[in-house]
This record gives C-alpha cells, structure tokens and sequence, in this order.
C-alpha cells in the first residue's frame, strides 16, 4: 500500500473490500453492491494504466464495452472523446509510442469513456510537466463544471487551493480537518493552503519565528 | 455474470497477445517450425551416418595382392574396396580401413586369413561382419571344388541351414518412439504457448500498473479472471493446432526428405487422427492456462512470473519424458496422471491404437484437473493479498 489516501480511493473504486465500514458512492454501497458503484465511477491515477500494446482508440472502446455501452453509441462516443482531447493525429498508434502528455490525454479519455457521475482520481497530476498537469486541472475544472462529483488526492496543495470544492487534510492516515477553503481559512488564520496544511499539522511559521 | 463481458476482455487480451513479439514466436513460430526442425536434423543424421558408415565399411585394407585364388574376386563381388597399405593395422587404426584383411600361416603351415578389426567402431565391425560372410563363401566354394568328383554328396557340407526371423511387427519400434516424441512435442509446446501470455495479462498487468484500473472498471472479477483464462488457453490451443497441422504438412508434402517420410509413415495423420487430438489436448490447454494463471498472479512482475513458471516446464517434461518410454502403457491410474496421460492418448491416436475406453479415462480426468485449475485460478484472482502484493 502506498498511503492511507491510495487505501481510501481504491476502496471506495471497490478495488479493494474493507475489512469493516462501508461507503456509499453514487447511491450504491461499496460493500453491497461493487458492480453498481463502479459502473458510476471514472477512476484514475498517476500511472495513468494504459495498455501500451493498443491504440487510445481500442483502450476507448474496450473499456466503453466494459461498461456495457453499445456498439453504435459507444463508436460515436469514442470519436467525440478523440476529439474532445485532440487525439485525432495519434488515435490508432500504440500507446507506448506516444508522449506523456498524448497518454495522459488517452488516460482521461478512459476515464470518462462511459460518463460516470463520480470521478475518483488518485495523485493525477504526480510526476507530470507544467503543461500536461494543466491539462489534468482542465479537465477536473470541466468535469466539475459539468456537475460530476470528483474525489482526488494530490500533494500539491496549489492544485487542491485552486480546483477544490471541499477539502479534507490527511496526516498519518488520520484526517485533520475537513471543509471549505474559507472554512479552513477562518480556522487556523492562515491564508494558503500550504501554511494551513502545516499549521494543522503542528509545524511552526518558520516566517514568523525569524522575524519575532 | 456478463457473456458480453467476459468475450470483451477475452478478446483485448487477443488483441494484445498478437502484438507482442515474444508470445508471437512462443505461440505461432515455434510449434510450426518444431516439428519440421526436429525431422530435418533427425533426416540430416540418419542419412548422413548412415552414408559414412556404409562408405567407411566398404574400405578394407590389405598387405598386398591376395594371394588366395579367387578372393580379391569375391571381394570385389561383394562390393569391398581393397586399398593396399605398408602396415594394414595402422591403417585399420587410422580410420582409413574400416577392417584389414591379412594372409598368414598358423604354427602348423596351414593358411590363415586374419581379419583385423577395430570393435570399438560401429563401421569396423560391421564391415568385419560382411567379410566373414564372404571369407565363408570362398571357403564353401574351395571344399565343394576339392570334393567335386571324389563321390561325397554336396550336402554333407551343409547338413542344415539357420534362418533368422525378426518377431518384431514391422515399425513398432518407429511408432512407439515417433507417437511418444510427438505426443512429448505437443504437450511441452502447449505449456510454453501460453506461459507468456499468462505472465502478460497478469503479472504484466500488475507491472503496468493497468490491473487497478481494469478492476475499477465496470467488469466483474468473475468476468475478467475468465476472459484471461479463455484467452490463455486459446494461446495454449493454437499452440497444439498449429504444431499438428504443421506436422500433417510435413509429412503429406514430403518436405522433410525420405528418412523422415519413412519416420512419420508409421504415424496416422489423416483429418479423422487430427481432430481427434486436437479435442484430447483441449482440457489440458485449460489446464495449462489456469494453473499458469495462477502461479504468475503471485508475481509483482514480468520478470518474477518468467522465474515462478520456467520450474514449472521444467516439471512438465518429466511427465511427458515418461510417455515416451515403450512399455508404460496399459495402466489405469497411470492415464489419470496429468500431462502423462495426454501425452500417452496423443501417441494412441496417432498410432490407431485408442479405443473408446483408453480415451475416455484420461479426457475424463483431464476435464476434471481442468475445472479444478480454473476453479482455484478464479479463487486467488479475488484475493486482494495477492492481486496487490508489495
């Protein structure tokens, strides 16, 4: 297990069971009804998990089929996904040959192949360049936009600031506070996110020891 | 349970096992060039020895001229080259004779012919062999001449004559031995066919980091553990299919050459022999996939599931080894033993020597290690323990 946010995300993706407690996502309960709750959600993660071997065209199609979408809607979504993401130079070549940020395209193409509700994304971002995490934001910010409910974790806190609704500090698989930035804000008299996280944490303000 | 599913993944694992170099020689290259290899290099040594063995017994060494009446004659009937050498025992023990013949007198006078052989040498004794014979037909020749006309009956000389009959039914030898090499073939292709697309869709997807997503997907486990299984064994399969058609092709075009044809004459390959086999080896292509499956789910990567399963071919040649020994046939638990017993049925029907029982037994008993590999293959896919192993 890499941490307590990847545990979280994974059981509420059902890829893992708990050992006890229940989520509901969607309306479905993780524990009850897995097949429910993931025919709701888009999940996604740092690695991206494309399979190298096919083209962003059959990943598309595989995994519409997978959600059980059908051959003629399925063929017209794929297309607009292609694009949507401006993939149409390199739709039919292999995965592994194409750049990170032509895969992270592919990769949100797969997540969102089928339309799910829920998006849950772990550390989407992690790893990548300026220009192609940007592109992770945009497609958060449109998704949202278009009244998705998105779960992601990141260690960016820029990237929470700036794209979150709600916001949930964990520390040492413990969570630390939970609410709006404002609500984050007026609770620790920090202003970004970065010096709150700390705060809430129980680090100093290395700042302002130097100057007191 | 999803039928619609389960086709979809079988048929993205598919896609990917053809675009993967390694399972493509695994899969298609080997099991149609195993066979013709085989039979060209078992054609290229039968042939070429034999060749250079009949040439080098031919080659006799003598002293000088013979000087026994009517011996360099009888010689040269029998097809013997005579050379003459200084010292015919070196040339004996120099290969360039294969025997030497030498003229000499026993301590009483009499004459004596010596034949000087190297008996460590195939060639040397064999062309020992042929001049003994035709020493002996001199030798017939010069006593029937001495009694012609003294009054004695010919057949004193030769009160009754010995007959050698070879019991053995013509190419037993060569049906036992080609149906167990064959049947070994299938079966060990069979196990390597589908050991890298196994690893692939397993450890591979784990490494690739694409086995959480595929799990996060709308499939069920159910759906995608049997996906896999169906497309191992399909690897598995095609294996087997296309090392018999291969074989079939090489013995109908006579493209191995003449010793080869000879070989596999023996060998029953006609549409009715093909089929059969090829619904014989189906429940071991399960077998083969699920239990590789398995294994190699253990495995965090490639490179682990290649060192997890090597062992286990490793394994699967004992058995198959063992089917190719004459003389284990007949026994009843023997042809419930997996892997022993396919390899025994593929040489039963190759060799037209299955009946409705010896088929049944081991298809029987192989359908059921099936269900079991599969059985525990979907068991292990749903163990979180395993699936995310660190």
């Amino acid at each position: 297990m890499r941490c307590a946010q990847t545990t979280t995300l994974r059981l509420l993706a059902t890829v893992l069971r708990p050992t006890e407690g229940t989520a509901v996502v969607a309306g479905h309960d993780i524990v009850r009804d897995p097949a429910l709750v993931r025919s709701k959600i888009g999940f996604l993660s740092g690695d991206m998990g494309l399979y190298g071997r096919l083209t962003p065209r059959e990943i598309l199609t595989f995994f519409g089929r997978l959600g059980g979408m059908r051959p003629a809607a399925l063929k017209s979504r794929v297309a607009e996904l292609i694009e949507m993401l401006g993939m149409q130079s390199y739709a039919d070549t292999r995965a592994d040959k194409l750049s990170t940020g032509m895969r992270q395209r592919a990769a949100i193409g797969r997540t969102i192949v089928h339309d799910p509700p829920v998006l849950i994304l772990d550390e989407p971002s992690y790893g990548l360049d300026v220009p192609t995490a940007r592109l992770i934001e945009n497609f958060i910010l449109e998704a949202r936009n278009q009244g998705k409910c998105i779960v992601f974790s990141t260690h960016v806190m820029e990237e929470a600031e700036y794209l979150c609704d709600r916001i949930v500090v964990v520390h040492e698989g413990k969570v630390r506070a939970t609410g709006t930035m404002d609500e984050l804000r007026a609770a620790t008299g920090k202003t970004r996110l970065r010096e709150i996280f700390l705060d809430l944490l129980g680090f100093a303000d290395l700042r302002k020891e130097a100057t007191a | 349970m999803k039928p619609a599913a389960v086709f979809t993944m079988w048929r993205k694992e598919m896609l990917e096992m053809v675009r993967d170099r390694r399972t493509l020689i695994s899969m298609v290259v080997a099991p149609i060039l195993a066979i013709p290899v085989l039979l060209g290099v078992v054609n290229f040594f039968t042939s070429s020895g034999q060749k250079q063995a009949e040439q080098e017994a031919m080659t006799v060494a003598v002293g000088g001229p013979l000087a026994m009446p009517g011996l360099e004659q009888a010689l040269a009937a029998a097809g013997f080259k005579l050379t003459h050498a200084a010292d015919p025992r070196a040339a004996v023990e120099q290969k360039k004779a294969a025997a030497a013949v030498v003229e000499a007198r026993s301590e009483k006078g009499e004459p004596v012919v010596r034949l000087l052989v190297d008996a460590s040498r195939q060639g040397s004794r064999v062309s020992a062999d042929k001049l003994a014979v035709v020493l002996d037909g001199v030798k017939s020749r010069m006593v029937r001449e001495a009694l012609a006309g003294s009054g004695v009956p010919a057949g004193v000389l030769q009160p009754f004559s010995v007959e050698r009959v070879d019991v053995a039914p013509r190419g037993k030898m060569a049906k036992t031995v080609m149906g167990g090499v064959i049947g070994y073939i299938v079966i060990l292709l069979m196990f390597s066919g589908c050991m890298y697309p196994a690893i692939d869709m397993t450890a591979g997807e784990k490494e690739r980091r694409t086995l959480e997503i595929l799990l996060s997907s709308p499939a069920g486990r159910n759906e995608i553990v049997l996906g896999k299984i169906l497309a191992a064994s399909t690897a598995s399969f095609l294996t087997a299919l296309l090392n018999v058609l291969s074989l079939a092709y090489s013995f109908r075009s006579g493209l191995m050459g003449p010793e080869a044809t000879r070989l596999l004459a023996v060998v029953k390959l006609d549409p009715k022999t093909v089929s059969l086999v090829l619904v014989a080896v189906a429940p071991t292509a399960i077998t083969a996939a699920a239990v590789m499956i398995t294994i190699s789910l253990f495995a965090k990567s490639f490179k682990e599931g290649q060192s997890y399963l090597t062992p286990l071919i490793m394994l699967v040649v004992f058995p198959a080894i063992m089917g190719m020994l004459p003389g284990v046939e007949g026994d009843p638990r023997l042809m419930m033993l997996p892997v022993f017993n396919v390899s025994q049925l593929i040489k039963s029907i190759f060799n037209g020597e299955y009946t409705a029982a010896s088929f049944l037994l081991p298809f029987a008993s192989n359908l059921f290690y099936a269900g079991v590999a599969f059985f525990f293959a979907v068991r292990i896919f749903k163990r979180e323990d395993v699936l995310f192993r660190s």
